[in-house]
């Protein structure tokens, strides 16, 4: 039962790893997207 | 199948790209749930054993991203063109993630197992310098200021740090080590069972496509920061008009890069 607390924490840490890369890649999209579109007046296409 | 596209949407721009991002998904769920539900616990190290189907397929794309960042180094170094620079970066980042993971979830695996986080063992030791040389490459991107210089020099290092991946795999076979030796990618045949070889593989192929998916979106995200890195001038200029891009195009050296 022990063991599974360490095996547990291992999937978490992993997925929330991934997971928050992603996140991370979506922010500085958005926010090259922004800059983006304030520096040239236009709207970037594409969600991303 | 509106909700779907919606969740697909989310994952990413093109349509390759979310496929692939699904595809992601859906293996990682695989991985876990049969990973943790259905495959056995080991027969000498009960329930912690299930730690593998995550900390050895880290530990594959960590030699993956490397062996991106190596090959890309090299063909900035014979062609000069600074795509090949772009992919290095990407697969750094993507590659030094995976590696600290693998390191903790080794710790998470060898606390139980050895009774302790961590050990100055060759396998581990080497894993740690591994960790280090990439995060000083990303840490070199930063400091040299002309974009031409840092790529020569970023591909030198990803070139020579290399050098450490097969060490780290083969240290278990040079050197006196508390590290199991390897089980899959070994001279002969696999030494688990059936059923967890072919949770691993599994593993492996969602892991794999994790790495190709988070590469794809990172090279996405490098573009944009490259041209947001532009001077508003040749950003205001319609694309016809712009004159021809030099190689001093900064890479990851905008405002915007993390």
């Amino acid at each position: 039962m022990h063991d599974l607390g360490y095996v547990a924490a291992g999937y978490a840490v992993t997925l929330v790893t991934l997971a928050g890369y992603r996140w991370r890649l979506a922010l500085r999209t958005r926010r090259a997207r922004r800059y983006l579109s304030t520096a040239t007046g236009r709207t970037t296409a594409g969600r991303h | 199948m509106r909700y779907v596209y919606r969740a697909l949407t989310l994952l990413g721009g093109h349509r390759a790209q979310r496929v692939m991002g699904a595809a992601t998904l859906v293996g990682l769920a695989a991985t876990v749930a049969i990973g943790l539900f259905v495959v056995p616990p080991d027969a000498e190290q009960g329930d912690v054993q299930r730690l593998m189907y995550v900390h050895v397929p880290a530990a594959w794309v960590t030699y993956l991203s490397f062996g991106a960042v190596f090959v890309a180094s090299i063909a900035y170094l014979r062609t000069g063109r600074i795509q090949w620079d772009r992919v290095a970066c990407a697969s750094a980042e993507i590659g030094v993630r995976f590696c600290a993971l693998t390191i903790v979830l080794g710790a998470l695996w060898g606390r139980p197992v050895w009774g302790t986080w961590w050990t100055w063992d060759p396998r581990l030791t080497t894993t740690a310098v591994l960790l280090l040389i990439y995060v000083g490459y990303l840490s070199l991107r930063r400091v040299a200021d002309n974009p031409i210089r840092r790529a020569r020099w970023a591909a030198v290092v990803g070139v020579v740090g290399f050098i450490d991946v097969p060490i780290v795999h083969m240290s278990v076979v040079w050197w006196r080590s508390l590290h199991q030796q390897a089980t899959v990618v070994r001279p002969g045949a696999p030494t688990i069972a059936g059923s967890m070889l072919a949770t691993l593989l599994l593993a492996f192929v969602a892991f794999s496509l994790a790495y190709g998916y988070l590469m794809a979106v990172r090279m996405r995200v490098g573009r944009l920061e490259d041209r947001s890195a532009l001077p508003v001038s040749e950003l205001s200029t319609p694309r016809a008009r712009r004159p021809r891009p030099v190689q001093a195009t900064a890479v990851n050296g905008s405002p915007h890069h993390a």
